[in-house]
């Protein structure tokens, strides 16, 4: 009888890959979105958002210099002993969640928001902030970029810009 | 003499309670240290403040509430009593009290962290978390016996169905199918691009290992059918797991994974 259990606990997952349920959508969800896993990773190859930064720096002209624009991805060791204990590059993780949340944010908004008032916004701006403080203490300006790159096995093929934010004075 | 194989693979219900008791205080024990180690990651300039993340709070009272308990010494003394609770697992086993606050505390970590920190890992960290606190709560209305198997049961059908999907939808793309994925992935990897003479740059070995591991997860059901099969599966899901932290960082996910193996056995050998 089990067994007969089994097949259709199968069938029923086969289905679930056909029929398309619509997709809920609110705050506390998001929050509680791990009580519902898609379980899917890895799954689809595509453009993936990437955040670029540049710092604007008041030369001894009174000009308004940039920097190049830094690539803010990350990057970690391989290590073994990783598998017991690894915070940075799960932060590093993390931070690339996070910028994949942006995008989503950004893809989802109607026309005409403003998107620095999504909270997604706002963390990738402070944290844009933060890390040009680290790499130019000088810095008086900031503005990133979202740009969305495409790869095949190996290169990048397409890229095009999702969004710049505007100009910002650093605070 | 005969050999009874299939008996000498199945996991008593006693054994197989310990077995997953042990191996989820681990996996949670090494998130919880993780997560001590971040704190600096949620101050400052960093980028999880929770000064900006408390917008996502939608009720007025809750956004309160969490303000207090995600101050600086709050949220490292909920971490130091998460490793209590995991100590108390490890030498008295599961019990309400315990497993309730592991529960409670997940959900607020979560929340900390907008819902996942680490995707995949958090998702089947709270499918067995919920499936032992079914155990216990079924335990106190009924049998011990019946809340085990709903625990486990619950445990074992949502690990099962993570290998179905993520098989079954890389088989739908054609990228997958021509192992190109797996190397494009791989090059975005927290590690950095492959190194030019990378074995899995090879198109064919990358395209071989795509369909073994696509079909492998998309036969996951069948490991059910028989404790054997549930031990071998769970064997080639340990070394899939170590490749995926390997290639990807994902640590977290081999020790999520690890944790619900006891479960899928268990379930395997009553059938």
């Amino acid at each position: 009888m089990s067994v007969y259990w089994v097949i259709g606990y199968f069938l029923v997952l086969v289905l679930t890959l056909i029929y398309k349920t619509p997709i809920v959508s609110g705050p506390w969800l998001f929050l509680l979105r791990s009580f519902f896993p898609n379980w899917k990773f890895f799954h689809a190859v595509g453009y993936v958002p990437h955040l670029y930064a540049r710092a604007g720096i008041v030369n001894a002209t009174g000009q308004l210099v940039w920097t190049d624009w830094v690539h803010l991805y990350p990057h970690a060791e391989q290590k073994f002993w990783h598998l017991f204990h690894n915070p940075k590059t799960n932060l590093g993780l993390a931070q690339q969640n996070l910028i994949d949340h942006f995008w989503a944010d950004l893809n989802d908004a109607p026309e005409g928001c403003d998107p620095r008032s999504f909270v997604s916004y706002q963390m990738v701006a402070h944290f844009v902030a933060g890390v040009l403080h680290n790499l130019y203490p000088e810095h008086t300006h900031n503005q990133f970029e979202l740009r969305m790159l495409l790869d095949n096995s190996a290169e990048t093929t397409n890229t095009h810009v999702m969004m710049t934010s505007p100009e910002e004075v650093r605070t | 003499m005969t050999m009874d194989w299939h008996a000498s693979f199945m996991l008593s219900t006693p054994l197989a309670i310990r077995a997953i008791e042990l191996l989820f205080a681990w996996s949670l024990s090494i998130q919880t240290l993780e997560y001590l180690r971040m704190r600096p990651a949620t101050q400052g300039n960093s980028l999880w403040v929770w000064s900006i993340q408390r917008q996502d709070v939608p009720n007025q009272w809750m956004r309160k509430f969490l303000d207090s308990l995600f101050m600086p010494q709050a949220f490292t003394a909920l971490l130091v009593l998460r490793l209590l609770a995991l100590v108390s697992l490890v030498f008295q086993g599961c019990h309400l009290l315990n497993i309730g606050f592991l529960f409670v505390s997940n959900l607020a970590l979560l929340i900390r962290w907008r819902g996942a920190f680490n995707g995949g890992s958090d998702f089947m960290t709270l499918v067995v978390l919920t499936g032992l606190l079914i155990a216990q709560v079924v335990s106190h209305f009924s049998s011990s016996e019946f809340g085990w198997r709903a625990g486990f049961w619950y445990i074992t059908i949502h690990s099962i169905t993570s290998y179905f999907m993520s098989g079954s939808v890389k088989l739908l793309q054609r990228e997958w199918r021509n192992g190109s994925a797996m190397t494009i992935f791989l090059n975005a990897a927290i590690h950095g691009p492959l190194g030019s003479g990378h074995w899995l740059r090879k198109p064919w070995l990358a395209t071989q290992s795509s369909w073994a591991f696509m079909v492998w997860e998309s036969l996951a059901p069948l490991a059910l059918l028989d404790a054997r099969l549930a031990v071998l599966f769970c064997l080639i899901a340990s070394l899939f797991h170590f490749l995926v932290f390997w290639y990807f960082g994902l640590n977290r996910f081999f020790w999520a994974w690890l944790a619900t193996f006891p479960a899928i056995i268990w379930c395997a050998g009553q059938i």
